[in-house]
């Protein structure tokens, strides 16, 4: 009982890594129907950022943070103007190649400036390293970070979009660009803020696990996937659905490698996916579309 | 007059196959074996722009479906004492058969669902190669016998390399005969409507299928010569790093474009090969390059050789990209069909 | 149309001939001038595994910069030309015949990941370029041994009985392994399989870790339930560290047995974050001690010197300490240098006490230089020898 107890719990809170992930691709999808293959890069170079701030420099905690989220955003900017700007009307293959080479940018500069300090950086948490008591199981504070800050960004994205103009004005964007133009949106704009927002989403989730992820110039290669998986289990234009995928992927790889064998923790993500697919081709909670002629 | 025949993407062809042809007579060891592995992704770059370029079929499971041909054909001569020559179709064969079942999700995926379902199967792909030790040696790799030329007196390089060359060019023209007839009109009727498609009666799952069974066949046919040119094979080489490059190459080159592929699959394995001397930026500078293709000939390179070389005809090249979205959206802004754009071409 | 056929059946005829011919080989030694030992390097630059390629070089190259700085060696001045592998067998194999036929090199030292290795070796048997692995440590790159190949690291294999051995030494009863079960961890796993069936011992649980795991916890509870009293960790620091922090959070405490990809005791410290999580860890080392040691000092300053962004690791001591045996044997091979007088002066390398490997290198009568597994543990943050053990 006990081995199920700390089972679920482990699964939640890697769930909540992936659904961290999972709602900055998110976002940007719900306004440009691109998924940026560079966002787990961006996650890095806000992990980075952090690190030379508060580890390198010596910048209290919170600042860092801030400095971290504020570079990843001006870094979303960037990539938006130089890279995808003029591609995204040019279709989703094309633009994925264009993320395909921000992604390789960005590794990079990464290895290049941090990967000669060793092979992983450590990255203190904000509280305790100790890990805390929660009945009879042990959780470390910082997956307890990690869980609250899901719970804020998905409350604060959901009513972004719900009550806010500029989440309006997203949507509008996503689902028909040319009439947002006609009804005076400026679209170029929007998608420069989207980029940019979803960047700095990466970057603070790069910070905020970073104590538990440790800092490397790939650290966010497999959190990409797997919180691409976990979007798309969820159907990658709702909020709740990415959390929902995040958390039931991160529950099915701990259940699996705790009663069937650890060599199955990585695989089960994509044998979920693959089955999920199938009976729900659009996602656990995404829009059943009606297909126009 | 004379101009058209001696430009234009027949001509282009000609001209590269032949200069690969000469290769041998001018290349040192290194140059040769990148000269094989330039052949090797001509293939894949073939079999997958069929695929996603033709048919608009955003799938991500190429490279695994590479790496089931060269794990087959190798399995066969390491395991049953197969001659390459016996294992390779039989390798080749395999890849198609597996790789024609992706077609199933096809029928209810699209878009980036496709896209997940496919690099899902890819990832799983990659757990058995690690894990079916017993069939596979798992993650450590394993050495395959060289192919035996028998009785044909040529350097073991220069039999793979002209092997290679030979196979690259009748896939090539097989390709080519293909995407002018029936089936090729069929399946680009599928990537620009699926439902006007249907209505014109063309069978959604057999196209499909067909459009998986081909790449994956060429992809099995890359990945027989691979274990014969490599002699190792192992299940790193076909990651999703791989399936990043032939997606890059088919993209640069042009979607729907047959000599796109060559294009792009050449060209990036020369980028590639000249990046080396940039060792560890390496990754920035390609990175860059991407980029700037992307930002300035979003449509690949054969939208330039269309416009300066006369004679050069592209009927089916996707100049708006695939089909991005689920169900629902409005893609007559995600691009202009090829007609559209060719069109506006020509005034 | 005439024209283009014409030149294709001379380009076919031409193809032709060659195909049939067999190449001259020049008869000066490649890549070396009065002046000048051009040596090249392979393995992995970018890509995930870059640490043990790019760092590895950094180090070969600063001890090539410290023999430059005295003369060089009889005379000439080493320089170092690295290719990248990407860590992938097309790669590597692509490395070494650039290093080969275009940059006409005199000698390799390198090789970063094993399968890359594994993969170009027939290539670099074939062509007798002689060979010094610095990094990758499959068993297969030397075993069976090849005339012109012989590497300073310590091999998997012995690594792996060596953790066993010292299980068995300190009295432990159940034995477990955790291990990454990709091509470096295969490389290790396989051989302590084995050695356990040799000693008819049985392993009470065998866990998989993955490079990227974020969390432990699920392999953590399996070894507890098995009651293991001493775990074998074949990962690297990030599974280690995640494996180690989450089996302290559930209450189960091992002796835990590294090997050398996790010796950077205060840096897996860190990476687990709970203090006194290594208070019963030891892992194998090459480097005794911790590149922050003082004993390093002068290594950092010159590492600084070349590459300012970087901080010396254990990486790039293993290139330095690659690069002195191989500076080493250049210097024994004379003044007339050939690659044949190169290979011969390898048996001059008898119980060599290298300035940073902890145990005695000889390459005389065997090709595995290195079969001194030493271990260290952490002590009121310090990195002290533990220990060694006698391997049959």
């Amino acid at each position: 009982m006990l081995m199920f107890s700390y089972l679920m719990a482990t699964g939640i809170t890697t769930g909540a890594f992936y659904a961290l992930v999972a709602l900055g691709i998110v976002i940007v999808y719900k306004s440009t129907e691109v998924v940026n293959l560079a966002h787990g890069d961006l996650f890095m170079v806000g992990g980075m950022l952090a690190y030379t701030c508060y580890v390198m420099g010596g910048i209290p905690y919170l600042p860092s943070l801030l400095l971290a989220v504020a570079g990843a955003f001006v870094v979303g900017i960037l990539t938006e103007r130089v890279a995808y700007r003029s591609v995204l009307k040019h279709g989703l293959a094309s633009v994925l190649v264009a993320t395909i080479g921000v992604s390789f940018v960005l590794k990079g500069i990464g290895r290049y400036i941090w990967g000669g300090k060793g092979d992983y950086l450590a990255f203190p948490p904000i509280v305790s390293p100790e890990p805390l008591q929660f009945g009879n199981i042990m959780i470390m504070s910082q997956q307890l970070v990690v869980l609250l800050a899901v719970i804020v960004v998905m409350a604060a994205l959901a009513l972004f979009f719900k009550r806010t103009r500029a989440g309006k004005w997203m949507q509008a964007t996503a689902s028909n660009p040319k009439a947002a133009m006609l009804c005076g949106l400026r679209i170029d704009r929007i998608y420069m803020y989207t980029f940019a927002v979803g960047a700095a989403l990466a970057g603070a989730a790069g910070v905020l696990m970073a104590p538990l992820t440790h800092l490397y110039p790939d650290v966010g290669f497999v959190l990409f996937i797997k919180g691409m998986a976990a979007a798309v289990l969820g159907g990658l234009t709702s909020i709740p659905g990415a959390v929902l995928g995040g958390v039931l992927l991160g529950l099915a790889e701990q259940l699996a490698a705790g009663y069937l064998h650890s060599s199955f923790q990585d695989v089960v993500a994509f044998l979920v996916i693959m089955f999920a697919l199938i009976f729900l081709p659009t996602g656990l909670l995404g829009a059943r579309g009606l297909r126009k002629v | 007059m004379t101009l058209p025949v001696l430009v234009g993407n027949r001509s282009f062809l000609a001209l590269l196959f032949g200069a690969l042809l000469a290769l041998p007579a001018f290349a040192n060891q290194y140059t040769l074996f990148v000269g094989n592995l330039m052949l090797l992704y001509i293939i894949l770059a073939l079999g997958l722009n069929i695929l996603v370029g033709f048919a608009g079929l955003l799938a991500f499971a190429n490279a695994a479906i590479y790496g089931i041909g060269a794990y087959g054909t190798a399995l066969l001569q390491v395991h049953l004492g197969w001659s390459f020559w016996a294992a390779a179709p039989v390798g080749a064969v395999l890849a198609m058969l597996i790789g024609t079942l992706l077609a199933f999700p096809a029928l209810r995926l699209s878009g980036i669902f496709l896209a997940l379902a496919t690099l899902a199967f890819a990832q799983a792909t990659q757990w058995v190669l690690w894990h079916w030790q017993s069939v596979t040696f798992g993650a450590g790799g394993f050495r395959v016998p060289p192919p035996d030329f028998g009785w044909i007196p040529v350097k073991q390089d220069y039999g793979i390399y002209f092997v290679s060359w030979a196979v690259t060019l009748g896939l090539l023209l097989f390709t080519w005969r293909i995407m002018r007839s029936r089936i090729g009109r069929a399946f680009v009727a599928m990537r620009d409507g699926e439902i006007a498609a249907q209505s014109l009666g063309i069978d959604l799952l057999t196209y499909k299928a067909m459009a998986f069974a081909l790449s994956s066949f060429y992809a099995g046919v890359a990945g027989a010569l691979y274990s014969g040119l490599l002699g190792f094979v192992s299940p790193e080489a076909f990651d999703l790093f791989q399936m990043i490059i032939q997606k890059a190459m088919i993209v640069v080159g042009g979607l729907g474009s047959v000599v796109g592929s060559v294009l792009g699959a050449a060209l990036l394995v020369y980028v590639m090969e000249v990046l080396r001397e940039f060792k560890s930026t390496q990754e920035i500078v390609f990175g860059a390059l991407l980029i700037a293709f992307m930002v300035f000939q979003p449509h690949g390179l054969v939208v330039f050789m269309k416009r300066w070389l006369p004679g050069w005809e592209e009927p089916l090249h996707l100049a708006g990209g695939v089909q991005s979205t689920a169900p629902g959206h409005d893609t007559s802004v995600a691009g202009a069909t090829s007609k559209e754009h060719a069109s506006a071409e020509r005034t | 149309m005439k024209r283009l056929s014409t030149t294709i059946t001379a380009s076919l005829a031409f193809a032709a001939i060659t195909a049939l011919d067999a190449q001259a080989q020049g008869a000066n030694v490649p890549g070396i001038t009065n002046s000048e030992i051009k040596v090249g390097s392979f393995g992995p630059l970018t890509g995930p595994v870059y640490i043990y390629g790019k760092l590895t070089m950094n180090g070969v190259e600063v001890y090539f910069n410290k023999l430059n700085q005295a003369g060089g060696v009889h005379g000439r001045k080493l320089v170092l030309v690295r290719e990248d592998d990407l860590c992938k067998p097309e790669g590597a194999i692509a490395a070494v015949k650039k290093l080969v036929h275009d940059h006409k090199v005199f000698a390799i030292i390198g090789g970063g990941c094993s399968n890359p290795t594994l993969a170009a070796r027939p290539d670099i048997e074939k062509e007798r370029i002689p060979f010094h692995v610095f990094a990758a440590v499959a068993d297969g790159i030397v075993d069976p041994p090849a005339a012109n190949i012989y590497t300073t690291q310590i091999t998997a294999s012995i690594e792996s009985k060596a953790q066993i051995q010292w299980a068995i030494d300190k009295g432990a009863k159940k034995l477990a392994i955790v291990a990454q079960h990709d091509a470096w961890g295969r490389a290790r796993y396989e051989p302590m399989i084995q050695d356990f069936k040799r000693r008819g011992l049985q392993v009470v649980a065998d866990e998989e870790v993955t490079v990227d795991q974020n969390d432990g916890t699920a392999q953590a509870l399996k070894l507890k339930a098995s009651g293991a009293d001493a775990v074998m960790l074949l990962g690297y620091p990030k599974a280690a560290a995640v494996v180690i922090r989450d089996s302290i959070k559930i209450g189960y405490k091992p002796l835990w047995i590294g090997q050398t990809a996790i010796q950077d005791l205060p840096a897996l410290q860190g990476l687990i974050g709970i203090s006194g999580a290594l208070a019963d860890f030891v892992s194998i080392t090459t480097v005794p001690g911790h590149p922050d040691n003082p004993q390093y000092a002068e290594w950092r300053k010159l590492l600084k010197d070349t590459f300012p962004n970087d901080d010396l690791s254990v990486f790039n001591l293993m290139g330095i300490a690659a690069a002195e045996v191989f500076g080493k044997v250049l210097e024994a091979a004379g003044k007339d240098l050939t690659r044949e007088k190169f290979l011969a002066a390898y048996n001059t390398i008898d119980n060599f006490k290298s300035s940073i490997y902890p145990g005695p290198i000889t390459c005389k009568g065997g090709h595995k230089c290195n079969e001194s597994p030493a271990f260290v543990k952490l002590e009121n943050n310090n990195v002290v020898f533990a220990g060694t053990v006698a391997l049959k």
